[in-house]
């Protein structure tokens, strides 16, 4: 019989966490367009139409926005570690899926921004030799970023070679 | 990482410096690399304090170069390739010699004149956050039995025993003067007319020349005035193309006069090439990761080809990287198959095998992406037309290209195919640049699949390989999703298997 084949999605959701923090970023955003059109609107003698229209959208995006896309992005982002590969899924509208062999890892990063440390995440990031970009899990709690990394780290140091 | 050593440590090397023939050299073509700043100085500005500022500007560009000649100092020592230069601002540089992939060694006619050479020394990595050259040493002047030394130590790791005796080399490819017939079809040429125009266009600008006050080109201007603009279009159409065609031709000479290709013992090809500039390249073949056939439209339609080695150190199209992994000038294609087999070591190009097509869906794609790009020209052109910016003529014309921009996507979505045959990846892709890449294997880091919301909607996926040589990252573009899955399976064994559903088909 013949059989179609696909790619499961990853075992992991990254933490819950990471909706209040792309909540704060996005919310951020928002602010500083909404912000930025309504001190022109308001300080301006004749402000242009277009930007009243604009600023409405904006006011009625935002609230949207807000709720929908970081619930959104915690249902798609997701990954997995093997004792053979790192493997992540990420995207919306343009979906990707990475796969990267452990052995083959030249550079493992943790990365952690103000607001992540607020929330105690952390970001890894992992190299390959490839210009294809690297595997990024953001969202991630702290703790087992700081676990996972570890692992990592050591068994990239078991493989042999300079991994191109 | 890991913890390399080295195949072999050469022994402790002593300090070597740059050729001092270079002295002789470099001042002048400082002297002449200043002469706009002296001549707009000394000449224009004649009796203001100006002078003495160019004078001084011009006379540190030459200590500057002098001192680089005389403090530049290497060697080759514990593994590494040390260098130091300068006098007031010292650097130093080491790099270890597993990480040496490239070795390139350059005589421009400056060189050639001492019979000198430029070594470029590449590890080929493809980080470009600390700057371009960080990750490589060019020892501007060497002597050319210190450059072959050099090659011979960095890439093989030995010593030369005697002088003498050149190591043993089995010619792959030479060019052949017939070839000269595909050199107008690469369309070489029309970058230097259109630089030429640009050059011209800039100076008579700067100058404040207006064409319309130069005796010549006036009369040329009043003659076409009275001429039929059809006649015009095709006079001018006929001389772009018998200019384009002799500078291209031109070009074939310089660049590819005395090509070579060859493959030494210790397993390096080795490819030399040019007629006033000369280039070396050695490849290592343990860094050999495919080879790529690309067949622009013009060369295709006159059945010629272009190879090119996908190699660790060789970036494509960076500065000094630039054609540095030319495997064979505009050929034959059926040579350029030969050569690719050769250089692989295989029977056949894995390149020739037929190729699994894209499903139809991905017509539509194609067709639509190469329609979609034209029509919003099209739309943009008539918008400044509309603001009367632009004449319209030209969004007319833009629409006229549309039929045009179809068949181009037809030509793409027929070119399209992929196959696995053996330790190879192919996959050929484009119309205007069509590109067929044969990459092994076990040169993959990695798979990356990725789907857009249209794609979504065809069914259709982009698997990509990356690889830590030519582009970093070659692509199956628009193939079907469980066509594309299982050859990315086949291309990666055990990688993606863990993570693939099977569902029996209803």
């Amino acid at each position: 019989m013949p059989e179609t084949l696909s790619l499961r999605p990853p075992a992991h959701r990254v933490s819950r966490r990471a909706i209040g923090y792309w909540t704060v970023w996005a919310a951020v955003g928002w602010v500083v367009l909404i912000g930025g059109q309504t001190v022109f609107v308001l300080t301006s003698d004749d402000a242009p139409t277009w930007l009243t229209v604009t600023l409405t959208i904006s006011c009625v995006l935002a609230p949207l926005h807000l709720v929908v896309m970081p619930q959104w992005r915690f249902r798609i982002h997701r990954w997995e570690v093997t004792g053979e590969a790192v493997y992540t899924q990420e995207g919306w509208l343009k979906q990707e899926w990475r796969i990267a062999p452990i052995s083959r890892i030249q550079t493992v990063d943790i990365e952690r921004d103000p607001v992540e440390q607020l929330f105690r995440l952390a970001k890894i990031t992992v190299t390959t030799a490839s210009a294809a970009g690297p595997v990024k899990i953001a969202g991630l709690d702290h703790t087992e970023a700081l676990a996972l990394a570890a692992e990592l780290t050591k068994t990239t140091q078991a493989g042999r070679g300079d991994a191109t | 990482m890991s913890v390399e050593t080295p195949a072999v440590t050469p022994e402790l090397d002593h300090w070597h410096r740059l050729d001092r023939r270079m002295l002789l050299i470099r001042p002048v073509l400082d002297l002449v690399k200043s002469l706009p700043v002296l001549v707009g100085t000394v000449i224009l500005g004649r009796g203001n304090d100006w002078e003495w500022f160019g004078l001084g500007i011009t006379a540190l560009t030459v200590l500057i170069g002098v001192s680089h000649v005389l403090t530049s100092r290497y060697r080759i020592a514990d593994g590494q390739v040390e260098w130091t230069t300068g006098l007031l601002l010292r650097k130093h540089r080491a790099i270890p010699l597993d990480r040496i992939r490239t070795v390139d060694v350059t005589s421009e006619p400056k060189h050639r004149l001492f019979s000198l050479s430029a070594v470029r020394i590449g590890t080929g990595r493809h980080s470009s956050a600390q700057g371009a050259n960080k990750d490589q040493l060019v020892l501007d002047a060497v002597s050319q039995t210190e450059a072959h030394r050099l090659r011979t130590v960095l890439l093989h790791r030995k010593e030369v025993v005697t002088e003498s005796a050149p190591p043993p080399e089995q010619v792959v490819a030479e060019v052949d003067r017939k070839w000269l017939r595909y050199a107008p079809f690469t369309l070489s040429g029309l970058a230097v007319v259109g630089a030429v125009f640009a050059a011209v266009w800039h100076f008579a600008h700067q100058l404040n020349i207006d064409p319309e006050t130069v005796g010549p080109l006036r009369d040329l201007m009043d003659d076409l005035a009275n001429t039929a603009v059809w006649l015009i279009v095709v006079i001018a159409a006929v001389a772009l193309l018998v200019v384009v065609s002799l500078l291209s031709v031109g070009g074939y000479v310089l660049s590819f006069w005395n090509f070579r290709l060859t493959r030494e013992t210790e397993g390096t090809l080795h490819v030399r090439r040019g007629l006033i500039t000369t280039r070396s390249v050695s490849i290592e073949e343990e860094r050999l990761r495919g080879v790529e056939v690309k067949e622009p439209l013009p060369l295709r339609i006159a059945g010629g080809a272009r190879l090119t080695a996908i190699a660790g150190g060789l970036r494509e199209g960076k500065g000094g990287d630039k054609g540095g992994g030319l495997l064979l000038p505009p050929a034959p294609v059926g040579r350029v198959h030969e050569v690719a087999a050769e250089v692989l070591r295989e029977n056949v190009d894995p390149a020739t095998v037929p190729l699994a097509r894209h499903p139809r869906r991905a017509l539509a794609r194609r067709l639509t992406r190469a329609v979609n790009g034209v029509l919003i020209l099209a739309a943009a052109l008539f918008g400044l037309a509309w603001i009367d910016f632009l004449p319209s003529w030209m969004w007319q014309a833009a629409l006229v290209m549309v039929p045009l921009a179809a068949l181009v996507g037809w030509d793409r979505y027929r070119n399209l195919g992929h196959a696995i045959v053996g330790r190879y990846l192919v996959s050929r892709s484009g119309s205007l640049a069509r590109a067929t890449v044969a990459i092994r294997r076990e040169g993959l880091i990695g798979i990356v699949v990725s789907r857009s919301f249209f794609q979504r909607r065809a069914g259709l996926i982009t698997v990509t390989a990356p690889i830590a040589a030519g582009k970093g990252a070659y692509q199956v573009v628009d193939v079907g999703e469980a066509d594309g899955l299982a050859m990315a399976e086949q291309a990666a064994p055990g990688l993606l298997t863990p993570f693939l559903v099977r569902t029996p088909q209803r």
